[in-house]
Protein backbone atom coordinates (compact mmCIF):
# COMPACT_ATOMS: atom_id res chain seq x y z
CA UNK A 1 0.00 0.00 0.00
CA UNK A 2 2.46 2.51 0.93
CA UNK A 3 4.67 1.84 -1.76
CA UNK A 4 2.02 2.22 -4.44
CA UNK A 5 1.55 5.46 -2.64
CA UNK A 6 5.07 6.40 -3.31
CA UNK A 7 5.23 5.16 -7.12
CA UNK A 8 1.75 7.07 -7.88
CA UNK A 9 3.73 10.04 -5.97
CA UNK A 10 7.02 9.78 -8.09
CA UNK A 11 4.56 9.58 -11.34
CA UNK A 12 2.90 12.40 -10.53
CA UNK A 13 5.96 14.41 -10.08
CA UNK A 14 7.40 13.42 -13.69
CA UNK A 15 4.39 14.73 -15.01
CA UNK A 16 4.99 17.80 -16.50
CA UNK A 17 3.31 21.60 -15.75
CA UNK A 18 2.51 22.90 -19.34
CA UNK A 19 3.99 26.34 -20.03
CA UNK A 20 2.66 29.05 -18.23
CA UNK A 21 1.27 30.83 -21.15
CA UNK A 22 -0.73 27.92 -21.87
CA UNK A 23 -1.61 27.57 -18.75
CA UNK A 24 -3.25 31.06 -19.06
CA UNK A 25 -4.66 30.67 -21.92
CA UNK A 26 -6.87 27.78 -20.61
CA UNK A 27 -8.19 30.29 -18.17
CA UNK A 28 -8.66 32.64 -20.96
CA UNK A 29 -10.41 30.13 -23.11
CA UNK A 30 -12.71 28.82 -20.29
CA UNK A 31 -13.22 32.90 -19.63
CA UNK A 32 -13.82 33.30 -22.84
CA UNK A 33 -16.76 30.71 -23.14
CA UNK A 34 -18.22 31.22 -19.56
CA UNK A 35 -18.92 35.20 -20.51
CA UNK A 36 -20.50 33.80 -23.82
CA UNK A 37 -22.78 31.23 -21.22
CA UNK A 38 -23.98 34.16 -18.70
CA UNK A 39 -25.93 36.67 -20.61
CA UNK A 40 -28.09 33.19 -21.53
CA UNK A 41 -29.08 33.34 -17.62
CA UNK A 42 -32.32 35.65 -17.09
CA UNK A 43 -31.92 38.78 -15.40
CA UNK A 44 -34.27 37.52 -12.30
CA UNK A 45 -32.07 34.36 -12.11
CA UNK A 46 -27.86 36.11 -12.60
CA UNK A 47 -25.19 33.75 -12.75
CA UNK A 48 -22.31 35.48 -13.05
CA UNK A 49 -19.56 34.41 -15.40
CA UNK A 50 -16.82 34.02 -13.04
CA UNK A 51 -19.24 30.98 -11.12
CA UNK A 52 -19.95 29.53 -14.84
CA UNK A 53 -15.94 29.49 -15.30
CA UNK A 54 -15.22 27.81 -12.39
CA UNK A 55 -17.81 25.17 -12.44
CA UNK A 56 -17.08 24.52 -16.35
CA UNK A 57 -13.31 24.55 -15.52
CA UNK A 58 -14.29 21.43 -12.57
CA UNK A 59 -16.19 19.80 -15.56
CA UNK A 60 -13.20 19.76 -18.21
CA UNK A 61 -11.04 18.63 -14.91
CA UNK A 62 -13.69 15.91 -13.76
CA UNK A 63 -14.04 14.47 -17.00
CA UNK A 64 -10.26 14.79 -17.73
CA UNK A 65 -10.90 16.97 -21.08
CA UNK A 66 -8.18 19.25 -19.26
CA UNK A 67 -5.62 17.57 -17.32
CA UNK A 68 -4.54 19.37 -13.76
CA UNK A 69 -1.00 19.91 -14.81
CA UNK A 70 -2.32 22.16 -17.32
CA UNK A 71 -3.53 24.57 -14.88
CA UNK A 72 -2.32 23.48 -11.96
CA UNK A 73 0.61 26.30 -11.81
CA UNK A 74 -1.34 29.20 -12.96
CA UNK A 75 -4.30 28.45 -10.22
CA UNK A 76 -2.41 27.92 -7.48
CA UNK A 77 -0.29 31.01 -8.17
CA UNK A 78 -4.14 33.09 -8.56
CA UNK A 79 -5.09 31.54 -5.56
CA UNK A 80 -2.41 32.86 -3.87
CA UNK A 81 -2.83 36.77 -4.82
CA UNK A 82 -6.51 36.56 -4.09
CA UNK A 83 -6.58 39.03 -0.75
CA UNK A 84 -4.36 41.70 -2.90
CA UNK A 85 -6.76 41.39 -5.28
CA UNK A 86 -9.38 42.22 -3.17
CA UNK A 87 -7.58 45.26 -1.99
CA UNK A 88 -9.95 47.79 -4.90
CA UNK A 89 -12.89 46.15 -3.80
CA UNK A 90 -12.69 47.15 -0.40
CA UNK A 91 -11.43 50.56 -1.12
CA UNK A 92 -14.46 50.88 -3.79
CA UNK A 93 -16.17 51.55 -0.29
CA UNK A 94 -14.83 55.24 -0.65
CA UNK A 95 -18.01 55.40 -3.52
CA UNK A 96 -20.36 54.40 -0.78
CA UNK A 97 -18.57 57.00 2.05
CA UNK A 98 -21.62 58.96 2.63
CA UNK A 99 -24.07 56.08 3.14
CA UNK A 100 -21.45 55.01 5.95
CA UNK A 101 -22.45 57.97 7.28
CA UNK A 102 -26.14 58.21 7.50
CA UNK A 103 -26.09 54.71 9.12
CA UNK A 104 -22.68 53.02 9.07
CA UNK A 105 -22.35 51.80 12.64
CA UNK A 106 -25.94 50.37 12.35
CA UNK A 107 -24.64 48.84 9.15
CA UNK A 108 -21.47 47.68 9.80
CA UNK A 109 -22.80 46.02 13.22
CA UNK A 110 -25.25 44.19 10.99
CA UNK A 111 -22.06 42.67 8.70
CA UNK A 112 -20.78 41.35 11.49
CA UNK A 113 -22.58 39.47 13.43
CA UNK A 114 -24.08 38.42 9.76
CA UNK A 115 -20.49 37.04 8.45
CA UNK A 116 -20.14 35.39 12.14
CA UNK A 117 -23.82 33.76 11.53
CA UNK A 118 -23.22 32.36 8.13
CA UNK A 119 -19.85 30.82 9.11
CA UNK A 120 -21.13 29.25 12.43
CA UNK A 121 -24.23 27.99 10.95
CA UNK A 122 -23.29 27.00 8.04
CA UNK A 123 -20.22 24.73 9.71
CA UNK A 124 -22.32 23.26 12.49
CA UNK A 125 -25.19 22.33 9.73
CA UNK A 126 -22.93 20.37 8.05
CA UNK A 127 -21.03 18.56 11.32
CA UNK A 128 -24.87 18.22 12.11
CA UNK A 129 -25.75 16.17 9.18
CA UNK A 130 -22.15 14.92 9.19
CA UNK A 131 -22.63 13.58 12.31
CA UNK A 132 -26.06 11.92 11.16
CA UNK A 133 -24.57 9.65 8.34
CA UNK A 134 -22.25 8.87 10.95
CA UNK A 135 -24.57 7.63 14.07
CA UNK A 136 -27.79 6.33 11.91
CA UNK A 137 -26.62 4.96 8.79
CA UNK A 138 -22.80 3.92 10.04
CA UNK A 139 -21.16 5.72 7.11
CA UNK A 140 -17.61 6.38 7.02
CA UNK A 141 -17.54 9.63 7.86
CA UNK A 142 -12.94 10.01 7.87
CA UNK A 143 -11.45 12.73 5.66
CA UNK A 144 -8.28 11.88 4.61
CA UNK A 145 -5.45 15.10 4.16
CA UNK A 146 -3.27 13.64 1.22
CA UNK A 147 -3.80 15.40 -2.17
CA UNK A 148 -4.75 13.59 -5.13
CA UNK A 149 -2.24 14.68 -7.93
CA UNK B 1 -14.59 70.93 -14.43
CA UNK B 2 -11.94 73.28 -12.73
CA UNK B 3 -8.27 73.65 -13.70
CA UNK B 4 -7.02 71.26 -10.61
CA UNK B 5 -9.48 68.38 -11.72
CA UNK B 6 -8.00 68.67 -15.52
CA UNK B 7 -5.04 68.57 -14.11
CA UNK B 8 -5.68 65.19 -11.65
CA UNK B 9 -7.09 63.55 -14.62
CA UNK B 10 -3.79 63.92 -16.65
CA UNK B 11 -1.28 63.00 -13.83
CA UNK B 12 -3.50 60.36 -11.99
CA UNK B 13 -6.12 59.61 -14.73
CA UNK B 14 -4.01 56.65 -16.06
CA UNK B 15 -4.21 53.33 -14.30
CA UNK B 16 -1.02 53.03 -13.29
CA UNK B 17 -1.64 55.40 -9.82
CA UNK B 18 -4.00 52.74 -8.77
CA UNK B 19 -2.52 49.99 -9.10
CA UNK B 20 1.13 51.13 -8.08
CA UNK B 21 -0.90 52.63 -5.20
CA UNK B 22 -2.69 49.21 -4.01
CA UNK B 23 0.35 47.15 -4.49
CA UNK B 24 2.21 49.72 -2.09
CA UNK B 25 -0.34 49.63 0.52
CA UNK B 26 -0.53 46.13 0.47
CA UNK B 27 2.85 45.31 0.40
CA UNK B 28 3.00 47.91 3.36
CA UNK B 29 0.12 45.66 5.46
CA UNK B 30 2.48 42.57 4.88
CA UNK B 31 5.58 44.27 6.35
CA UNK B 32 3.23 45.36 9.03
CA UNK B 33 1.31 42.31 9.66
CA UNK B 34 5.44 40.90 9.63
CA UNK B 35 6.32 42.89 12.44
CA UNK B 36 3.36 43.00 14.56
CA UNK B 37 3.45 39.28 15.06
CA UNK B 38 0.47 38.65 13.00
CA UNK B 39 -2.00 40.98 15.12
CA UNK B 40 -5.28 40.76 13.47
CA UNK B 41 -5.63 43.85 12.31
CA UNK B 42 -2.71 44.32 10.58
CA UNK B 43 -3.68 41.74 7.95
CA UNK B 44 -2.53 43.03 4.44
CA UNK B 45 -6.07 43.10 2.29
CA UNK B 46 -7.71 45.06 6.08
CA UNK B 47 -4.49 47.29 5.93
CA UNK B 48 -4.86 48.03 2.35
CA UNK B 49 -8.28 49.06 2.71
CA UNK B 50 -8.52 51.39 5.32
CA UNK B 51 -5.40 53.04 4.67
CA UNK B 52 -6.32 53.04 0.74
CA UNK B 53 -9.58 54.54 2.18
CA UNK B 54 -7.88 57.27 4.10
CA UNK B 55 -5.08 58.40 1.58
CA UNK B 56 -7.80 58.80 -1.04
CA UNK B 57 -9.78 61.00 1.29
CA UNK B 58 -7.01 63.05 1.93
CA UNK B 59 -5.81 63.87 -1.53
CA UNK B 60 -9.40 64.43 -2.51
CA UNK B 61 -9.43 67.21 0.60
CA UNK B 62 -6.06 68.24 -0.14
CA UNK B 63 -6.69 68.99 -4.23
CA UNK B 64 -10.27 70.57 -2.76
CA UNK B 65 -11.90 68.20 -4.79
CA UNK B 66 -15.10 65.62 -3.88
CA UNK B 67 -13.96 62.55 -2.63
CA UNK B 68 -15.83 60.30 -5.05
CA UNK B 69 -15.38 61.95 -7.79
CA UNK B 70 -11.42 61.74 -7.39
CA UNK B 71 -11.89 58.00 -6.29
CA UNK B 72 -14.06 57.76 -9.85
CA UNK B 73 -11.28 59.41 -11.36
CA UNK B 74 -7.96 58.68 -10.47
CA UNK B 75 -8.04 54.89 -8.41
CA UNK B 76 -10.78 53.53 -9.95
CA UNK B 77 -8.71 53.02 -13.84
CA UNK B 78 -5.90 51.21 -12.08
CA UNK B 79 -8.34 49.49 -9.29
CA UNK B 80 -10.63 48.24 -12.18
CA UNK B 81 -7.98 46.00 -13.86
CA UNK B 82 -6.68 44.61 -10.22
CA UNK B 83 -10.62 43.95 -9.75
CA UNK B 84 -10.59 42.09 -13.35
CA UNK B 85 -8.17 39.81 -12.05
CA UNK B 86 -10.39 38.37 -9.65
CA UNK B 87 -12.16 36.47 -12.48
CA UNK B 88 -9.31 34.48 -13.18
CA UNK B 89 -8.56 34.16 -9.53
CA UNK B 90 -11.98 32.80 -9.06
CA UNK B 91 -11.85 29.89 -11.47
CA UNK B 92 -8.39 28.85 -10.22
CA UNK B 93 -10.60 27.34 -7.33
CA UNK B 94 -11.87 24.40 -9.76
CA UNK B 95 -8.18 23.20 -9.15
CA UNK B 96 -8.15 22.59 -5.38
CA UNK B 97 -11.85 21.70 -5.88
CA UNK B 98 -11.18 18.83 -8.55
CA UNK B 99 -8.28 17.74 -6.19
CA UNK B 100 -10.11 16.87 -3.53
CA UNK B 101 -13.10 15.23 -5.76
CA UNK B 102 -13.16 12.27 -3.77
CA UNK B 103 -14.97 14.53 -0.70
CA UNK B 104 -17.36 16.09 -3.28
CA UNK B 105 -18.22 12.63 -4.44
CA UNK B 106 -19.05 10.70 -0.95
CA UNK B 107 -20.35 13.83 0.30
CA UNK B 108 -22.46 16.02 -2.14
CA UNK B 109 -25.77 14.68 -0.75
CA UNK B 110 -24.54 16.67 3.02
CA UNK B 111 -22.88 19.18 1.12
CA UNK B 112 -26.13 20.41 -0.88
CA UNK B 113 -28.62 19.43 2.23
CA UNK B 114 -26.20 21.22 4.49
CA UNK B 115 -25.63 24.61 2.67
CA UNK B 116 -29.45 25.10 1.72
CA UNK B 117 -30.52 24.32 5.59
CA UNK B 118 -27.74 26.87 7.02
CA UNK B 119 -28.53 29.60 4.83
CA UNK B 120 -32.11 28.95 5.47
CA UNK B 121 -31.52 29.48 9.45
CA UNK B 122 -28.63 32.26 8.53
CA UNK B 123 -31.51 34.41 7.16
CA UNK B 124 -33.51 33.86 10.23
CA UNK B 125 -30.53 35.06 11.99
CA UNK B 126 -29.80 37.83 10.11
CA UNK B 127 -33.55 39.28 9.50
CA UNK B 128 -33.96 39.05 13.15
CA UNK B 129 -30.81 40.44 14.12
CA UNK B 130 -31.25 43.78 11.74
CA UNK B 131 -35.02 43.90 13.28
CA UNK B 132 -33.35 44.24 16.72
CA UNK B 133 -30.45 46.67 15.45
CA UNK B 134 -33.63 48.82 14.20
CA UNK B 135 -32.92 48.70 10.66
CA UNK B 136 -35.83 49.55 8.06
CA UNK B 137 -37.19 47.43 5.19
CA UNK B 138 -34.51 48.67 2.76
CA UNK B 139 -31.86 48.00 5.55
CA UNK B 140 -32.95 44.51 5.75
CA UNK B 141 -33.20 43.66 2.14
CA UNK B 142 -29.58 44.95 1.80
CA UNK B 143 -28.30 42.61 4.14
CA UNK B 144 -30.11 39.16 2.81
CA UNK B 145 -28.24 38.10 -0.01
CA UNK B 146 -24.68 38.77 1.29
CA UNK B 147 -23.35 35.14 1.14
CA UNK B 148 -23.67 34.99 -2.63
CA UNK B 149 -20.92 36.60 -4.57
CA UNK B 150 -21.12 40.32 -5.30
CA UNK B 151 -22.30 39.83 -9.18
CA UNK B 152 -25.27 37.26 -7.76
CA UNK B 153 -25.75 39.55 -4.61
CA UNK B 154 -26.40 43.05 -5.91
CA UNK B 155 -29.48 42.58 -8.65
CA UNK B 156 -30.83 40.54 -5.96
CA UNK B 157 -30.45 43.11 -3.41
CA UNK B 158 -32.43 45.89 -5.95
CA UNK B 159 -35.19 43.13 -6.70
CA UNK B 160 -36.11 42.58 -3.47
CA UNK B 161 -35.99 46.42 -2.23
CA UNK B 162 -32.41 46.75 -0.88
CA UNK B 163 -29.85 48.66 -1.98
CA UNK B 164 -27.45 47.04 -3.68
CA UNK B 165 -24.07 49.60 -2.93
CA UNK B 166 -25.10 48.48 0.61
CA UNK B 167 -24.76 44.71 -0.33
CA UNK B 168 -21.60 45.49 -2.13
CA UNK B 169 -20.30 46.56 0.95
CA UNK B 170 -21.82 43.48 2.89
CA UNK B 171 -19.65 41.42 0.56
CA UNK B 172 -16.85 42.73 0.51
CA UNK B 173 -16.57 43.22 4.48
CA UNK B 174 -17.54 39.72 5.03
CA UNK B 175 -14.33 38.86 3.13
CA UNK B 176 -12.43 41.36 4.92
CA UNK B 177 -13.17 40.23 8.42
CA UNK B 178 -13.06 36.38 7.34
CA UNK B 179 -9.47 37.30 6.44
CA UNK B 180 -8.79 38.75 9.56
CA UNK B 181 -10.70 37.00 11.91
CA UNK B 182 -10.66 33.61 10.89
CA UNK B 183 -8.23 31.74 12.44
CA UNK B 184 -9.44 33.71 15.95
CA UNK B 185 -13.54 32.48 15.09
CA UNK B 186 -12.57 28.75 14.41
CA UNK B 187 -10.80 28.11 17.57
CA UNK B 188 -13.88 30.13 19.11
CA UNK B 189 -16.54 28.00 18.06
CA UNK B 190 -14.17 24.72 17.70
CA UNK B 191 -14.85 24.51 14.08
CA UNK B 192 -12.42 21.78 13.79
CA UNK B 193 -14.52 19.26 11.21
CA UNK B 194 -12.79 19.94 7.76
CA UNK B 195 -16.05 19.55 5.47
CA UNK B 196 -18.43 22.11 7.78
CA UNK B 197 -15.32 24.63 8.51
CA UNK B 198 -14.49 24.51 4.75
CA UNK B 199 -18.44 25.20 3.43
CA UNK B 200 -18.48 27.75 6.38
CA UNK B 201 -15.68 29.63 5.13
CA UNK B 202 -16.38 29.80 1.79
CA UNK B 203 -19.78 30.67 2.59
CA UNK B 204 -19.03 33.61 4.96
CA UNK B 205 -16.35 34.99 3.49
CA UNK B 206 -16.56 34.06 -0.48
CA UNK B 207 -13.68 33.63 -2.13
CA UNK B 208 -11.11 35.43 -0.38
CA UNK B 209 -12.69 32.88 2.29
CA UNK B 210 -11.38 29.43 0.29
CA UNK B 211 -8.15 31.10 0.47
CA UNK B 212 -8.05 31.06 3.75
CA UNK B 213 -9.46 27.74 4.17
CA UNK B 214 -6.90 26.32 1.52
CA UNK B 215 -4.16 27.59 3.96
CA UNK B 216 -5.80 25.55 6.74
CA UNK B 217 -5.89 22.17 4.71
CA UNK B 218 -6.91 20.77 0.91
CA UNK B 219 -10.21 19.54 1.87
CA UNK B 220 -11.40 22.35 3.73
CA UNK B 221 -10.28 24.49 0.59
CA UNK B 222 -12.05 22.11 -1.58
CA UNK B 223 -15.28 22.87 0.18
CA UNK B 224 -14.74 26.49 0.46
CA UNK B 225 -14.74 26.43 -3.33
CA UNK B 226 -18.05 24.32 -3.77
CA UNK B 227 -19.37 26.80 -0.64
CA UNK B 228 -18.95 29.85 -3.61
CA UNK B 229 -20.41 28.38 -5.78
CA UNK B 230 -23.59 26.44 -4.49
CA UNK B 231 -24.50 28.90 -2.00
CA UNK B 232 -24.99 31.89 -4.94
CA UNK B 233 -27.11 29.49 -6.90
CA UNK B 234 -29.02 28.92 -3.78
CA UNK B 235 -29.36 32.46 -2.65
CA UNK B 236 -30.89 32.91 -6.27
CA UNK B 237 -33.33 30.57 -5.61
CA UNK B 238 -34.27 31.61 -1.93
CA UNK B 239 -33.88 35.11 -1.25
CA UNK B 240 -36.04 36.52 -2.94
CA UNK B 241 -38.70 33.77 -1.93
CA UNK B 242 -37.63 34.28 1.90
CA UNK B 243 -37.69 38.37 1.36
CA UNK B 244 -41.63 37.39 -0.32
CA UNK B 245 -42.54 35.83 3.18
CA UNK B 246 -41.42 38.43 5.20
CA UNK B 247 -43.00 41.10 3.20
CA UNK B 248 -40.12 43.05 2.39
CA UNK B 249 -40.84 43.01 -1.16
CA UNK B 250 -44.24 45.06 -0.96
Amino acid sequence: MADKAKVTQTTSDEKKDAPILVQMGIFAAVLFVSSLISPLFPPTFPVPVPVIGLVLLYLLLTFHIVKVEWVDKFATFMISLIAFLFVPSGIQLTASLNIMKAQGLQIIIAIIISTVVLLVVVAYTTSFFIWIRKTVFHGDVSVSDEVKK
Amino acid sequence: MSATQTTIITYLGTPIFGICLSILLFLFGQWLFKIGKGFFLFQPLFVGMVLGIFVLWLMAKAFGVDVTWFYTNAYKPGGDIIFWFLNPATIAFAVPLYKRNDIVKRFWLEILISLIVGLFISLFVIYGVSKLLGMDNNGIASMLPQAATTAIAMPISGAIGGTPAITAMACILNAVLIYALATWLIKLFHLTEPIGQGLGLGTAGHTVGSAKALQLSSASGAMAAIAVVIISIVVDLVVPTFANFMGLIK
